[in-house]
């Protein structure tokens, strides 16, 4: 058995186990899902050790048949694309549950569900079958309806169920694309490599239907303007641990897609639909930037400017260079890193003072040196502040897409304004000015919440002074995927 | 008359019926239950001999029906949609004791009826074999004495079905004057003699209206509801299942086989209805407040789907009908026998009956949203794979990707309504947090049906060559 299946098998493993297990002993469900997530996270650890940064091919490739009638198999790898993704993906789930050990309502189906979550979740970017790429992509959707819907907020039902729909819907029509890429290849496959070799000789309207089939099921996740309204909705409905992984893992996933397959896959499409991309790249960082600072609510201002900074993914994957997409991927995993912590953050508080008001705050930093000092730290590297991890990978997808598209850029110049503007608005009036005295009898941040966010604080500046740690990963096969759609 | 052997194991079933209901006139009514044992020993006892004989191929006594693997496949789905149903009814306790022998006995008529249906190619012995299945499916709608939805229901399906009937005789008919003949075989060596012919496209289509009332497509769908709602709940599984499916594999046998569609010029008539059945089934099923009507329209939309396969026709569009048969036999089945077990501890089918059941009993509530979810083809379950089938044939056949849209599209809408269940068993609170107990034979078929769902779903290689075969088979 290969490391990758090790890795995607434990935490299907750890769900099973916790299914066994009686209701009532909290604390070994618990640490049940505690360890199977930390063994998972160490399998990928190694991953990262054993990965050889030299080579564009796949690594720690198995294939196995499936179902010889349609001639799927079970194959999986991992290449520079993917292999940060799987590490990140690792790394929030632990986090998240060790932050989700609050949780005190039906314990034993919330870490079920989570484990499965995981296995979702990389299995998509393992796979490199197109069928069982989809049906990890599939799989990512029940748990997350079943913890968005058990224990969100208060509208939590419509936000489940809007997620659950506007994904499958998505998804759906994503299918329909790989049946016809299928059906376009000789001898039938859905390797998806072989993919990309033969889909690039088809003629360019079928290339544009599939691609705009793939588009939508990618779009809803990432989610691309105008797919976008789900997500505002279910990040602010989910309980904290599930909003970090819908917007640490589950959005990466739509951009995922597109440079795996899309792209590669479906040259001409690709170049027709630029324009278009483009766009919708400038729409996503303006139009984010400017409903998050319309935000009242912490969270929702955080969901909205997740739209924001996909945006600047986008932008970079718009680019069509090596420093675009170079750019785009360390944004896929800075904003996993940076988002991910700020959800956590915004629970911190939440879970204090019950409620999300900037404008109910105020002097938080003088009681909270902490907390605010994280907190700070995530939002300047959130807004593209030198010397920390979100400025590498903005500076690189802006340097990329200035090189083709000089006046997109500059209009998406106007988000990263906004974006400042409202983060440093957010700190002042939540942490700076008159201590509020209602929250007099607050405590700052304890073990827990410290283990779950500090981490990521730690690998923001880490990557912030030296993005080779993770672009080193990158290039290879980024250099390589540049080529093959030129 | 030498190859009458070939019809034994109808010749069974129909013997222990017939045994069964004179064993029902004798027996005590405290041990009348013993009669569901015998129908489910000598239905899994037919089934037994079903699968042995799963390869054999032979025309009967000229060419009235033939024996080949598609057959069999369609009257194993029906033996083991029976044998289910006969393990449900059990401790169904609206059927009263000393009607047990009565109700079994009509039950395996009904089956013999159908697996005669599935080999059909003479429209005398096809006619023979629907009313069999007719008359024995109208008297176990209205079975529930006491209950007058159930008489509403089994007078709407008699009346709606005699109709059918009526129309099909006179298709029969009219297909008889234009062609000189009743058997489709001898038929078919002069499909080109008669193209054009109106009188005998006319009875093909009253012929097509008769099954389509079998199928409940629209808009030949209005009994299913009231029938589904009416009938003890065993036999309206076995109704959306054994009825349906047989009835479809006498379809495909016709419409892809002996006399396309598409030979007829009616395929596009036959897509246009597959779209409206899906879309209409699905979009009342958002309305429903009764599980079991919900889950009528629901088999309703199911009906449509299947049909994308039958009007693609290609080897892969009939390969998908097929599978999704198989499908639909295992996951529907189940989803009607938790409606049961929820039903019988509660008293009532509304929907609201499944509000906090995941706290109540969190097992019976996960394997149905594996049953639901298999309904709305989330993968890894069977009902993904099957869809999957179908939607690969209409997007290999470029001509119906229509169709394909159109089911995905309505996959989208039906999932808001399987997962309404999902949300009232996860997410509300229920005010009787008594747990809800299963008894053994129903215990029996949830886990028979939820373990095949998911294990089709992970690996459905072996049920995917069978149907390779059946499709492939030239006899």
């Amino acid at each position: 058995m290969s490391l990758l299946s090790l890795i995607v098998l434990v935490p299907l493993i750890g769900a099973l186990v916790i299914l066994a297990i009686p209701g009532t002993r909290i604390k070994l469900i618990q640490g049940v899902a505690l360890a199977f997530s930390a063994v998972c996270l160490l399998l990928s650890g190694l991953l990262y050790h054993l990965f050889d940064t030299s080579t564009a091919a796949m690594q720690f490739v198995q294939k196995v048949s499936w179902i010889p009638a349609f001639n799927i198999y079970y194959y999986v790898g991992v290449d520079g694309l993917s292999v940060a993704l799987v590490i990140l993906t690792a790394l929030l789930t632990v986090l998240a549950i060790i932050y989700s050990f609050n949780i005190t309502l039906r314990v034993k189906e919330f870490f079920f569900w989570f484990l499965l979550l995981e296995v979702g979740m990389l299995g998509v970017f393992v796979a490199l079958d197109f069928f069982l790429f989809y049906v990890f992509w599939e799989l990512t959707l029940v748990p997350m309806y079943f913890l968005i819907g058990v224990w969100g907020g208060p509208k939590k039902e419509y936000a489940a169920i809007k997620f659950f729909l506007y994904t499958l819907f998505g998804s759906l029509l994503m299918l329909l694309g790989i049946l016809a890429l299928y059906f376009n290849s000789t001898p039938h496959t859905f390797d998806m490599l072989e993919l990309i070799n033969q889909a690039r000789l088809l003629p360019l309207t079928m290339q544009i239907w599939i691609f705009l089939a793939l588009y939508v099921g990618f779009a809803i996740k990432i989610p691309a303007f105008p797919f976008h309204t789900w997500l505002p909705l279910a990040h602010v409905e989910a309980p904290t641990g599930v909003s970090v992984i819908l917007a640490g893992v589950l959005l990466k996933m739509g951009t995922y897609g597109i440079m795996r397959v899309s792209f590669p896959a479906l040259p001409l499409a690709t170049k027709w639909f630029l324009p278009f991309l483009i766009v919708i790249a400038v729409i996503n960082i303006v139009y984010g930037a400017f409903c998050a600072m319309a935000q009242k609510d912490l969270k929702k201002m955080v969901a909205y400017s997740s739209v924001n900074h996909m945006g600047y993914c986008m932008l970079g994957m718009a680019a069509m260079s090596a420093t675009g997409f170079n750019g785009a991927v360390l944004q896929m995993i800075t904003h996993g890193l940076i988002t991910g912590s700020l959800f956590f953050l915004v629970g911190v508080i939440y879970d204090r003072a019950h409620t999300r008001d900037i404008d109910a705050f105020g002097g938080l930093a003088a009681r909270f040196p902490v907390y605010a000092g994280l907190m700070i730290i995530q939002v300047m590297a959130s807004l593209g502040l030198p010397g920390l991890a979100g400025f590498v990978g903005e500076f690189l997808c802006f340097l990329g897409a200035f090189e083709a598209w000089p006046y997109y850029v500059a209009v998406a110049t106007i988000g990263i304004l906004v974006t400042a503007a409202f983060f440093l608005r957010m700190i002042e009036k939540v942490f700076l000015g008159p201590f509020n005295e209602k929250w007099a009898g607050l405590k700052d941040m304890n073990l827990r919440e410290l283990v779950a966010i500090v981490p990521l604080a730690v690998l923001t500046v880490v990557i912030g002074i030296w993005p080779r740690f993770c672009l080193d990963l990158i290039d290879p096969t980024i250099t390589y995927l540049v080529g093959i759609i030129k | 008359m030498s190859n009458l052997i070939l019809l034994n194991p109808e010749i069974i079933l129909a013997c222990a019926g017939l045994l069964i209901l004179l064993a029902g006139a004798f027996i005590g009514e405290s041990r009348a239950k013993l009669l569901f044992h015998l129908g489910t020993i000598s239905a899994a006892a037919v089934l037994g001999m079903i699968i042995t004989q799963a390869a054999m191929s032979a025309y009967g006594m000229g060419t009235m029906w033939v024996l080949d693997p598609g057959a069999q496949l369609f009257k194993f789905v029906i033996l083991a949609a029976t044998v289910f149903t006969l393990l449900l009814s059990v401790n169904y306790s609206a059927i009263q004791p000393r009607h047990i022998g009565t109700y079994t006995a009509l039950l395996l008529w009904a089956s013999c009826g159908m697996m005669l249906l599935s080999g059909a190619l003479d429209f005398i012995y096809l006619l023979i074999s629907l009313e069999l299945i007719s008359i024995s499916c109208f008297i176990l709608t209205g079975f529930e004495q006491k209950n007058p939805r159930s008489a509403e229901g089994a007078i709407k399906y008699f009346l709606m079905g005699g109709l059918s009937t009526a129309v099909t005789i006179y298709g029969i008919s009219l297909f008889y004057g234009a062609t000189g003949t009743t058997n489709l075989l001898n038929y078919a060596s002069s499909v080109d003699f008669h193209f054009g012919d109106p009188a005998y496209v006319m009875g093909m289509l009253f012929i097509l209206v008769g099954f389509g009332f079998k199928i409940s497509m629209v808009p030949f769908h209005f009994w299913a509801p009231d029938a589904y709602e009416g009938a003890p709940t065993p036999v309206t599984a076995y109704l959306s299942v054994a009825s349906k499916l047989a009835a479809l594999g006498a379809m495909m046998r016709i419409f892809t086989g002996v006399i396309p569609h598409y030979a007829l010029n009616i395929t596009l008539l036959i897509a246009v209805l597959a779209a409206l059945t899906m879309t209409l089934g699905n979009l009342t099923a958002l309305f429903q407040t009764n599980i079991k009507r919900l889950l009528a329209y629901s088999s309703i939309a199911q009906a449509g789907y299947m049909l994308i396969g039958l009007v693609v026709a290609d080897p892969i569009g009939r390969e998908s009908v097929f599978f999704y048969a198989l499908a639909y036999l295992v996951t529907n089945m189940g989803a009607f026998a938790v409606a049961m077990v929820v039903a019988g501890k509660t008293g009532s089918y509304e929907l609201d009956a499944y509000n906090g059941l995941a706290k109540r009993s969190l097992g019976l509530a996960i394997v149905m949203v594996m049953f639901l979810l298999s309904l709305a083809g989330i993968p890894p379950l069977v009902g993904f794979v099957a869809k999957f089938y179908v939607f690969a044939s209409a997007v290999n056949s470029h001509q119906f990707l229509w169709l394909a849209v159109l089911g995905v599209l309505n996959s989208v809408v039906s999932v808001y309504y399987y997962m309404n269940i999902a949300r009232r068993m996860f997410f509300t609170e229920s005010k009787d947090p008594s747990a809800v107990e299963t008894d053994m034979y129903t215990a029996g078929v949830i886990v028979i049906t939820s373990a095949a769902t998911l294990l089709m779903g992970l690996l459905p290689e072996t049920f995917m060559r069978i149907v390779k075969d059946c499709v492939s088979f030239r006899i």
